[in-house]
């Protein structure tokens, strides 16, 4: 929806976050979104909606007043079983076009990324994906939205001037859910499908669930990552060691992977995954820009390298330097003595 | 590899265009220049394999395309472990039937763009990844007797691991070994060639006067002479090892080529 | 089988740097390649027209010289290529992107399906391939990690998500987006891309696909970037610890258990 005029864009008021559903759980990425979200309706001085849509995705909702929320729609419907995004897209069209919301946040996850441009270009309103960070402009109301760009080494600020929802996607991990505060309460909106919104449905043949790979990395509060300066694989069985001593998972440079010293699935980084561990140990890892995005948003980082000046040296908040070989297998030893 | 020490042949490196040359008729026809030329001179013509993780053609490629002639002494082909497992066959079937016998294993420089052999491609268990080792055990399996494998030797990498990675290459097929450029007498050199008196092993030399991109090759920095004199550095290495054999990389075509005719004596 | 295949050109290095006098991202020089996930999806492409028979047309918007990365496309097995190039397009964010290439495929006509890389590697955005089909109202799966099979116009594909796949079928036309674990692809060949430096290309401008100019370029796109600047540095002082190994386990371990941490 484009709107020429100040006062037409007045009409569009409360900021939305579309819920992340997985077999009708809601996901951590919704609470941190209705956090962000929080913050930008105080400024707006507006409510907080969040949307579930999918089947089962009533079961939840009463959790969300508690982190944020003021109003929670709900769309529970069968045929949203497994992921429908032309369905799910078309309902949020329509709701959009209802309820009129000044802002849309939605998580950066395969779903989200899938459904959101959908509806943006269907509601004609303008879509950033992947924002560090989100903040009302004081002087004009606008949703200003900051994301990396260029592998990581620019960060673009966005602006949608004209057009309303004002529509971002933020990955998970990098904003932070409130403490919640069980007094709060709020309204629950149920909505329905229309069969015009169904048109087009995809037949599930078959949903199968890993947690391997890919997710341990993400979940992992520990992760012990390694670099160019692990030499080869055999320094990776090292690292391996080094995790399972501490109960986290293996992080990987991009150079590690390419190098063949290790899978894919555990690489961090720009092309690989972002990480909010609470602490990271980065073996042997320069710190190119592409990898410093992926776990800037860890809360301790702790570099152990032979060079005292890579980027990723000065960026720890512990700097060890000397041999990773002869170090690692002492910082083994002392925990095994406590 | 005899051969070329004993003939005093030099290895002269050429790379092949990249996929993305903004004017691929002209880098074709440069290459075809310089094939040429080592040919006619007796030295032996080096091919790379997607040079620091650049997409380029295949020497295999350029050498069908172009009509290019192979003289079994006179060509090398590099060969990494970046590729599919049916390319990697083609190229190897297609050396055999035109008797391209030198090949240098190694384990090579990858990118977003490159394929990887997988352990089970080549049918290896028990290890995450293929490096030089595994390939070299694969050639050595499925075309038994038709190349002589050479491998890399960097005397920078911490010494206890190139050294035990080197035993690892011989002992999967490799009978040559070419070191990454030195400018100098080396002591890691030296030590290589007193524990290996019976393995051919060529000294690589830099010849281009940037001695920075030689860093950033090597992956160490090489600390930086006033003013780089690649011919009098190789006179130099002449003298230092008179018993190896010499690879160029870099040669200036059009300022270094004839320069050389006579150092090697 | 008729199949467009959404190719970008994108800059080789991400090391882009800011002028400190512009405050605007430094393009120029840089080496131009096909960004990498498109190759994957170009593979996937031509892997279908083997298989099913057909046509794999290869289609990017862009300034002329992206003209190269279609010729590429060409020497990997597409069978010819499209540009959409005009100073109208300048400037197109994801949305007013999808609506040109959207219509450049109502123009072809008669596509059966668009394959789309997940996302280019300067943008990262991932929104082109869902916003082609959306503005095409077709259906889509993205993150497509196995296309299954195509039977009596239907396509079934595998998709990855974070917590496992899914396999599923939907109706062409549709647009898929693809990720790199779905095939390896080909590296052009010397003899395919001298073929290919003989292909003519057309470049086709806002008026040949019917295009409304108020949808392209600036103009077109709902979002304005406003400012660009190079990340914030992380403000933190470093704790530098040195001495024997042993000294140095010992000296952490003492301070991630003073921060709680093990």
């Amino acid at each position: 929806m484009i709107a020429k005029t100040y006062i037409e864009k007045a009409e569009y008021r409360n900021i939305w976050v579309i819920g992340e559903l997985l077999s009708g759980e809601i996901q951590p990425v919704t609470y941190e979104l209705i956090g962000a979200a929080r913050g930008l309706a105080d400024a707006r001085q507006c409510e907080v909606w969040t949307v579930l849509i999918g089947a089962g995705a009533g079961a939840g909702a009463g959790s969300l007043f508690a982190y944020g929320t003021d109003t929670v729609v709900v769309v529970d419907d069968s045929r949203l079983d497994g992921f429908q995004d032309e369905i799910e897209a078309k309902v949020l069209v329509r709701l959009i076009k209802k309820y009129k919301p000044e802002v849309v946040l939605c998580g950066a996850t395969t779903r989200g990324r899938a459904l959101i441009p959908r509806v943006a270009v269907m509601a004609n309103c303008g879509l950033t994906a992947d924002c560090t960070r989100l903040s009302i402009d004081p002087e004009n109301g606008d949703l200003l939205q900051t994301r990396p760009a260029f592998g990581g080494n620019i960060l673009a600020t966005i602006r949608c001037p004209d057009h309303r929802p004002q529509m971002a996607t933020v990955r998970p991990r990098v904003m932070k859910a409130l403490e919640p505060d069980i007094s709060r309460v709020g309204r629950i909106i149920r909505e329905g499908i229309l069969d015009t919104d169904a048109d087009k449905m995809k037949r599930i043949i078959e949903i199968f669930h890993s947690r391997e790979g890919a997710l341990n990395l993400s979940d992992a509060q520990v992760i012990i990552a390694g670099g160019r300066g692990m030499k080869g694989p055999e320094g990776f069985r090292l690292l391996k060691d080094f995790a399972f001593r501490v109960g986290g998972a293996v992080g990987a440079s991009r150079a590690a992977v390419d190098s063949g010293w290790i899978p894919y699935a555990h690489q961090v980084g720009q092309t690989g995954q972002t990480v909010q561990a609470k602490l990271y140990i980065a073996c042997g890892i320069s710190g190119q820009i592409q990898h410093l995005v992926g776990m800037q948003s860890c809360e301790t980082i702790v570099a152990i390298d032979k060079d005292p000046d890579t980027p990723m040296m000065q960026m720890a908040d512990i700097a060890i330097v000397g041999d990773i070989f002869e170090i690692i297998p002492e910082i083994m030893n002392e925990l095994a003595k406590s | 590899m005899r051969y070329h020490i004993e003939n005093k042949v030099y290895h002269v490196e050429i790379l092949p265009p990249k996929q993305d040359s903004e004017n691929l008729e002209r880098d074709l026809d440069v290459f075809v220049e310089k094939y040429t030329r080592v040919m006619d001179s007796g030295y032996c013509a080096c091919i790379t394999d997607n040079a620091m993780g650049h997409l380029s053609f295949q020497g295999t490629e350029m050498i069908e395309e172009l009509g290019l002639p192979v003289l079994p002494e006179q060509v090398m082909i590099h060969l990494n472990t970046f590729h599919t497992r049916e390319d990697l066959d083609n190229i190897l079937s297609y050396c055999v039937e035109k008797g391209i016998k030198y090949l240098l294993v190694v384990s090579g420089d990858g990118s977003e763009r490159l394929p990887r052999l997988k352990p089970s491609d080549i049918g290896v268990q028990g290890t995450e990844s293929i490096t030089s080792v595994e390939l070299l055990q694969y050639i050595t399996r499925e075309y038994p007797g038709k190349f002589v494998l050479g491998v890399a030797f960097n005397p920078y990498e911490p010494e206890d691991h190139e050294f035990a990675k080197l035993k690892r290459k011989l002992w999967a097929g490799a009978s040559f070994i070419i070191t990454q450029p030195i400018i100098e007498k080396n002591a890691v050199v030296d030590k290589l060639i007193a524990e290996y008196p019976d393995v051919p092993v060529i000294v690589e030399a830099w010849m281009s006067k940037k001695l920075h991109l030689l860093s950033d090759a090597v992956g160490y920095t090489i600390p930086e002479n006033t003013e780089y004199d690649p011919i009098a550095t190789l006179k130099l290495l002449h003298q230092a090892y008179p018993k190896n054999g010499f690879y160029l990389s870099l040669l200036g075509f059009k300022t270094q080529y004839d320069l050389i005719r006579d150092l090697w004596v | 089988m008729k199949i467009v295949v959404c190719i970008k050109q994108v800059p080789a290095s991400n090391d882009a740097k800011i002028d400190p006098e512009t405050k605007r991202i430094i393009r120029e020089g840089q080496k131009a390649i096909m960004n990498p996930f498109d190759t994957y999806a170009l593979e996937e492409g031509v892997r279908m027209k083997e298989k099913y028979g057909g046509e794999v047309i290869a289609l990017t918007m862009g300034p002329p010289k992206a003209e190269a990365v279609l010729r590429e496309a060409i020497s990997a097995g597409a069978d010819r290529g499209i540009l959409l190039s005009d100073r109208v397009f300048g400037g197109s964010d994801t949305w007013a992107t999808s609506y040109a290439l959207a219509r450049a495929i109502e123009k072809i006509g008669d596509v059966d399906l668009v394959i789309c890389g997940k996302q280019a590697i300067d943008g990262d955005t991932a929104q082109v391939g869902p916003g082609i089909a959306s503005h095409l109202d077709w259906m889509q799966a993205t993150y497509v990690m196995a296309v299954d099979s195509i039977e009596d116009n239907n396509i079934t594909v595998k998709r990855m998500h974070e917590d496992g796949y899914d396999v599923c079928e939907l109706r062409l036309p549709a647009v898929l987006t693809v990720v790199k674990d779905i095939n390896t692809p080909r590296v052009p060949t010397l003899k395919g891309r001298l073929a290919a430096q003989k292909s003519e290309i057309p470049v086709l401008k806002p008026e040949d696909i019917g295009a409304d100019p108020d949808k392209l370029g600036l103009n077109g796109s709902p979002t304005r970037v406003v400012k660009t600047q190079p990340p914030e540095p992380r403000q933190t002082d470093t704790l530098r610890i040195e001495g024997s190994p042993r000294e140095c386990a010992q000296a952490l371990v003492r301070e991630l258990k003073f921060r709680g941490l093990v």
